[in-house]
């Protein structure tokens, strides 16, 4: 026992020691790299105006995909208009299959939900018409709400490229 | 074969032109727009003796032909609000201005309207034009009243209305058009619209306590408890009434407020009345016995409600002079 109350002290003040040096001192880990894009060696990767702009020029160069008043201060149920949107964007990104070559654009007002896009004319128009009553009836039977389509179309996937990194 | 390939030329130049003329030109709505037939070329059928084996082609996927954007057929003169009626998403092909859009280095221009995101993001304002809202107003102007005569300038109806009803609405972008915040009701009313004894006034003015402000003079209540504004609103002139009323009730209770309880001096129910009736009365009979001037009461109220500085001291010993009858 003895032994112990000598020992005990001296492991305490390594313990000490060892919990400081536990403490991260290299350099800050501050990377960010969401909505951002590598230039490639060739420089031929398309962007879009809104993939050339990152997050931190949202409201200065770009803006919101989604146009809604959840996230306002005090807003009513955010996290549901939120997943409704990423639900709306996967919906539509699936059902007009390699055809959408803009983000989504969500905008609600009042109890309608406006849906925007920018479409490959890759698909005959009477399949197009077809998509976009079939996608508002499903959207606004889902979302109990009606929602309207505003696409537009363009004649080829370069139309949109901003500039190539 | 050389006069073919020029002619087939020359008709190629002049259907381009055509098709130039015809895209730029933007007319008004009473006029046609011109279309030149194209002539054909007489040519000779060749007759073929010689049968040559068809090859069986591959089917081509033949790609529709899209429509020109429509604003290149609009009218100068036409109907705006008929194009654009409600609020819609940018669309290129009906807005017949040259918009741009977009941040780009120094330099470059800014990207244009066709395949433009940015324009599709904001909300735009072109359903709402002058004369789209001139339109708008004519139309539902019949449903309009004129204003009620007598009540044209503020302090008329403030005096016709002395109830001010504050509530709010909430518009948001939700299938819910519910806000529970909407349910808030304020009443203000100004205390001196009230009529009052001075009884009734002191147990209003305790019994609404922190609901009426003593530097505006202005009754305030604010109802939020009921789920709806309707029950609120209710509430709230319930309250008011029911105090009001209150107000007027003598309780038996409130005969037994001793001097310790008094939260002012009053010159009627003190010694200071008693002892100068005592002083005037001095050896005089029954018929004879006066009562204190009223500018000595007040006098001595002020002195002892307000605290004892210059002026109230001077007044009082005015008083005292004049009760007294001593002359200096």
């Amino acid at each position: 026992m003895n032994f112990l109350k000598k020992v005990l002290p001296i492991a305490e003040t390594q313990l000490n020691m060892a919990n400081k040096s536990a403490l991260h001192t290299s350099a800050v880990c501050c990377r960010v790299q969401s909505g951002r894009y590598r230039i490639t060696t060739k420089r031929d990767r398309p962007l879009t105006y809104e993939m050339a702009n990152p997050p931190h020029f949202i409201g200065h160069r770009k803006t919101w995909n989604s146009w809604n008043t959840s996230t306002l201060k005090d807003g009513l149920r955010p996290s549901q208009t939120a997943i409704e949107d990423v639900f709306i964007r996967k919906f539509i990104t699936g059902t007009w299959h390699a055809l959408v070559c803009s983000e989504i654009i969500i905008k609600r007002q009042h109890n309608t939900i406006r849906i925007a896009a920018i479409i490959r004319q890759a698909i005959s128009p009477r399949k197009m018409y077809f998509l976009i009553g079939y996608t508002e009836e499903l959207l606004s039977y889902w979302m109990q709400c009606p929602v309207t389509l505003e696409f537009q179309t363009v004649a080829d996937k370069k139309d949109v490229v901003f500039k190539y990194i | 074969m050389a006069t073919n390939l020029t002619r087939l030329l020359e008709s190629s130049i002049r259907s381009t032109n055509a098709a130039a003329v015809q895209s730029s030109m933007r007319l008004f709505s009473n006029q046609q727009q011109q279309h030149q037939p194209e002539d054909d070329d007489e040519e000779f059928r060749v007759l073929n003796l010689r049968t040559i084996r068809q090859q069986a082609r591959r089917r081509e996927f033949k790609k529709e032909a899209v429509q020109p954007p429509r604003t290149k057929r609009m009218a100068v003169d036409q109907d705006w609000s008929a194009v654009w009626s409600g609020p819609r998403s940018f669309h290129p092909a009906s807005v017949p201005l040259p918009l741009r859009q977009g941040y780009t280095e120094r330099g470059a221009a800014a990207p244009s309207k066709y395949a433009n995101a940015e324009l599709m993001k904001i909300p735009n304002f072109l359903h709402l034009t002058p004369p789209a809202i001139r339109q708008q107003c004519e139309a539902i102007k019949k449903f309009c009243t004129p204003w009620p005569k007598g009540l044209e300038t503020e302090a008329k109806w403030k005096r016709t209305f002395p109830l001010e009803v504050v509530t709010s609405d909430y518009c948001h972008s939700l299938p819910t058009i519910r806000n529970p915040e909407a349910r808030r009701v304020k009443i203000t009313l100004k205390l001196s619209d009230l009529q009052f004894d001075a009884h009734a006034k002191d147990k209003f003015l305790r019994l609404v306590g922190e609901r009426f402000d003593r530097e505006t003079g202005l009754l305030t209540f604010v109802t939020d408890r009921c789920p709806t504004r309707k029950q609120n609103y209710d509430y709230a002139l319930y309250l008011l009434t029911a105090c009001y009323h209150e107000s007027f009730v003598t309780e038996p209770w409130e005969a037994s407020k001793s001097e310790a309880d008094m939260e002012q001096y009053l010159f009627e129910r003190n010694q200071a009345k008693r002892s100068a009736e005592a002083i005037l009365n001095w050896n005089a009979s029954r018929e004879e016995k006066v009562s204190p001037p009223s500018g000595y009461a007040e006098s001595v109220e002020q002195l002892i409600n307000e605290g004892e500085n210059e002026y109230n001291i001077a007044k009082y010993k005015e008083e005292v002079l004049k009760l007294l009858k001593i002359a200096i």
